[in-house]
């Protein structure tokens, strides 16, 4: 790092390089690659806690924690079903990029899971922040600032995260044939009872046409499915499963699926499955829209009528994937100016390099808040060493 | 006061008269303060050890007088104390004897109640409880509760990320915050996030947050809000050791239950509190849990009844289980008077905030003792068993010479064994004045430095609330320089990773 702020030379921090195709393309010729940073520091299943170097494989360190039943409750992007990459990637990325599943309503984001990190400033300096304890209020909380930072403020080497227990069981109650307005209204109910839903998604016939495996399934009437996840001790799961299901009877006849069968259904939403790269859309842009999630069925929908893309829903709404028609623009202009009225943002999570350098693939803010968020990349890496352009694009461009 | 602030500034302290005036012409009437007598209440937060008399009290009731009041002083120099409730235990709040004390108390208003997106949108002088309360009505509640709620405001919770009992189960402020208002020491105002799960660009939300009034003030805040539990039930546990009680915590953990609150309290604690309360709390017993479970009933049950027979086999020599709704708050009734309950058996204490990893808890009850026989005071012990936040209550005597000194010296020795521990100085009562000479203990100068990095890209000058957190102040533009010669960064010989 010191040599590369010596020599003014910008670097891209690289893991496994699964995310690389995320956000800007980059004004760097040269990288950190961080993949040999990879052990696991220590394990502590009764502290739930895990300390590891950012190069550790993610899958590994799935692996080992689901070992001794436990998880990231926040359930951690799996991005190659969308970028059609080998590797999911590391610890490191996982963290940079911020991007938590269809727990995220219930158990919170990955901001909410790390604790503590070691890391290398744009100054070369190695700092610390936070500690290996859940509770702790002592200085800035710098571990929320890296994580989603997309790698512009430092270059972690080693973090410590929040494991929790795997749930015992797992229910899903599935409703058929909403519209996207009416299934939100319906996620909304459950989400507003005391049952402690844990993921509520709604798919439109449309976008799970084209969809193969776990969701092929629920594709098969041709019909959108609308789903909700309870999880817990077995009892408990069945009984609220069962007591949920009387409050949206409303909506029509709920269906309930269990354990591995809605494992399976998560899963593929969280690798948004239905927008895969290897799929019938794969070679569309892809969109992530965050927005109050009471608005989401409303935006969704016109979304959809007016870009003539196919979209789904998580977080009960307040999470949108959409996928458009390939246009050099993608979209961006319309799409920004709908959610932006809704209350949302939105980034365009995969594009080709092209649409990548002409359309601002993070949503723009507002001139006092990009102003502010400039202030603090500087205060992290004055230089613009690290990842340099890769949040904003370059005016040259 | 044993504690070194930041000089006055004189030439501030002579223009006294004149921004008098200036701040009265931006909030009217009784929104400044400037007698002696009135600004008396002002003089001190929960850290009644510290006192000062502030230049000046504002209080302004519009985010537009806020900015301008924050304009003014960034204008002309001059420094600026933000306060909600005052009820910090950390001295957050203490005024600065040339600096504008700027109160939130008149940001008394909830703006908006939102239950489809499970949102509630306040100003910052709301009490924590009135949150709750105001939602009460659909089953919701606000899940953050520390025990001052009853008193604290939102925006001191914010600027504290304050915990409580069930930050185990339900996270604390930073976990239940979406956005705010903030205006900068410039009077800028800003918008960050908002009814959505996330915000977009860099987290300012979560550096916010924890601050200590540090970086702006807030002037609103939106929160989420969850669904009550169904129900609730407690298990009252006694063990003969406290290394039983410990390993309890750990087995339940360790078998996948996170319970909505763990409490522990040592001998002299149940002691004190049984004497206030009279909540039936067994005398003989090293150590007391208390454990609340909370869910759909069917749930709750379940779980009494595995974390009965991890206690069984832990050895537990008391076992009560509360069959209803007064039975659980009874149980709870020592523990949540075990301050004042200390506060009778002691002319003064001092409550300690360390954490410490859950499995230490063995490890720091005897240093405690150790350092208790060092300094020849008494002290009692109440933790947040779950998440390992540890409250020593350090008994002194204020007028008995020598004491405080003491106890002050005590209370340091606990902090250090925590961060040897492989724990933190403050687990939720913040740094403040009051743990800020120790924060060297836990972090290097090049992690304080980049800290105070991240203040100055939110306040240039240093005249936000400074004196708190940091041990040393350094001008921004100095930590901004980058010092590198010929492939060598300045000072090689400074230690750096």
């Amino acid at each position: 790092m010191r040599a590369a702020i010596a020599g003014e030379q910008p670097l891209e921090i690289v893991g496994h390089g699964s995310k690389r195709a995320i956000g800007h393309p980059m004004a760097t010729n040269a990288v950190i690659d961080v993949s040999a940073l990879n052990a696991v520091t220590s394990y502590e299943p009764h502290e739930l806690i895990i300390t590891v170097q950012a190069g550790a494989p993610l899958a590994d360190v799935q692996s080992l924690i689901d070992a001794r039943n436990q998880q990231f409750a926040f359930e951690p992007m799996d991005t190659s079903v969308l970028l059609g990459t080998p590797a999911i990637g590391t610890i490191g990325g996982m963290i940079g990029a911020g991007l938590a599943g269809p727990r995220r309503i219930k158990a919170g984001g990955v901001r909410d899971h790390l604790l503590g990190a070691h890391a290398v400033s744009g100054f070369g300096d190695g700092f610390k922040s936070g500690g290996k304890v859940v509770k702790n209020v002592t200085g800035y909380d710098l571990c929320k600032l890296l994580t989603g930072s997309w790698g512009t403020l430092a270059v972690m080497t080693e973090v410590t995260l929040k494991v929790m227990p795997k749930p015992e069981a797992e229910r899903t109650l599935v409703l058929r044939a909403l519209d996207d307005v009416t299934a939100n209204k319906a996620m909304t109910a459950a989400l507003c009872s005391p049952f402690d839903v844990s993921g509520a998604a709604h798919l439109p016939g449309s976008a799970l046409r084209e969809t193969a495996g776990s969701l092929a399934s629920l594709a098969a009437s041709g019909q959108s499915v609308t789903l909700v996840r309870i999880e817990g001790i077995a009892a408990s799961a069945a009984n609220r499963a069962a007591s949920l299901s009387t409050t949206l009877s409303s909506y029509g006849t709920v269906e309930i699926l269990e354990d591995g069968a809605s494992l399976m259904v998560w899963t593929a939403l969280g690798e948004v499955r239905p927008f895969a790269a290897d799929g019938a859309l794969g070679t569309w842009p892809v969109w992530r829209i965050v927005c109050p999630p009471a608005t989401g069925g409303a935006l969704g929908q016109a979304l959809a009528r007016e870009t003539g893309g196919e979209i789904f829903y998580d977080w009960g709404g307040g999470l949108i994937w959409a996928a458009l028609p390939p246009r050099p623009d993608a979209q961006a202009a319309l799409l920004r100016s709908r959610v932006e009225a809704a209350g949302g943002h939105a980034m365009l999570l995969r594009a080709t390099e092209e649409v990548r350098r002409n359309v601002n693939v993070f949503q723009p803010q507002p001139a006092g808040l990009a102003a502010l968020g400039e202030r603090v990349r500087n205060s992290f890496d004055p230089k613009t060493i690290l990842n340099r352009g890769r949040m904003t694009r370059s005016k040259a461009a | 006061m044993s504690i070194m602030m930041p000089a006055a500034d004189q030439a501030v302290l002579n223009r006294r008269g004149e921004i008098v005036a200036a701040l009265r012409a931006i909030v009217p009437g009784e929104g400044v303060i400037d007698s002696a007598a009135e600004m008396l209440a002002y003089e001190s937060d929960g850290l009644t050890a510290y006192r000062q008399r502030p230049m000046v009290v504002v209080l302004p009731d519009t985010t537009e007088q806020v900015a301008r009041v924050l304009k003014y002083c960034h204008e002309h120099g001059i420094k600026v104390v933000p306060r909600g409730s005052g009820t910090s235990l950390s001295g957050g709040a203490l005024p600065l004897e040339d600096g504008v004390l700027l109160g939130l108390g008149k940001f008394k208003r909830i703006r908006e109640i939102d239950f489809d997106n499970r949102v509630v949108v306040t100003e910052p002088g709301v009490t924590n409880l009135a949150i709750s309360e105001a939602v009460a009505h659909a089953g919701f509640y606000y899940a953050p509760d520390p025990s001052s709620q009853i008193a604290c405001s939102i925006g001191g919770n914010v600027a504290e990320n304050s915990g409580g009992v069930h930050c185990l189960k339900y996270g604390m402020t930073t976990n239940n915050v979406l956005g705010c208002e903030i205006v900068l020491m410039s009077g800028e105002i800003l918008r960050i996030g908002g009814k959505s799960a996330e915000n977009s660009g860099y987290d300012l939300m979560g550096i916010i947050t924890g601050s200590e009034g540090l970086l702006g003030v807030i002037t609103e805040i939106t929160v989420r809000i969850l669904q009550k539990p169904a129900t609730a039930r407690a298990l009252m546990v006694g063990f003969a050791q406290v290394e039983a009680a410990g390993e309890c915590v750990a087995r339940i953990i360790g078998a996948g239950i996170i319970p909505g609150g763990m409490e522990m309290m040592d001998k002299p604690a149940i002691h004190a509190a049984e004497a206030f309360v009279h909540a039936g709390y067994p005398l003989d017993v090293e150590a007391l849990l208390i454990i609340e479970l909370d869910g759909p009933s069917v749930e709750v049950d379940e779980l009494i009844r595995r974390v009965e027979a991890i206690a069984q086999g832990c050895g537990s020599v008391t076992l009560q289980i509360s069959n209803s709704e007064a039975e659980r708050n009874l149980f709870w009734a020592g523990r949540k008077a075990a301050f004042p309950a200390v506060g009778r058996i002691s002319p003064d204490y001092l409550c300690m905030d360390g954490t410490i990893p859950r499995g230490a808890l063995p490890q720091a009850l005897a240093r405690i003792r150790e350092f208790s026989e060092k300094y020849q005071l008494g002290v009692a012990n109440v933790f947040h068993a779950g998440d390992g936040n540890l409250h020593p209550l350090i008994l002194y005597d204020a007028n008995k010479p020598g004491e405080i000194e003491r106890a002050e010296a005590f209370g340091a020795d606990i902090l250090r064994c925590c961060v040897e521990l492989g724990g933190v100085l403050t687990g939720e009562h913040g740094v403040g004045i009051e743990k800020r000479d120790l924060m060297p203990e836990m972090f290097s100068e090049i992690d304080l430095n980049q800290q105070q990095r991240l203040k100055c890209a939110f306040d240039a000058q240093g005249l936000l609330n400074p004196g708190k957190v940091f041990p040393t102040l350094h001008r921004c533009a100095e930590l901004g320089r980058v010092h590198v010669h010929g492939g060598k960064l300045a000072f090689p010989d400074i230690p750096r990773f």
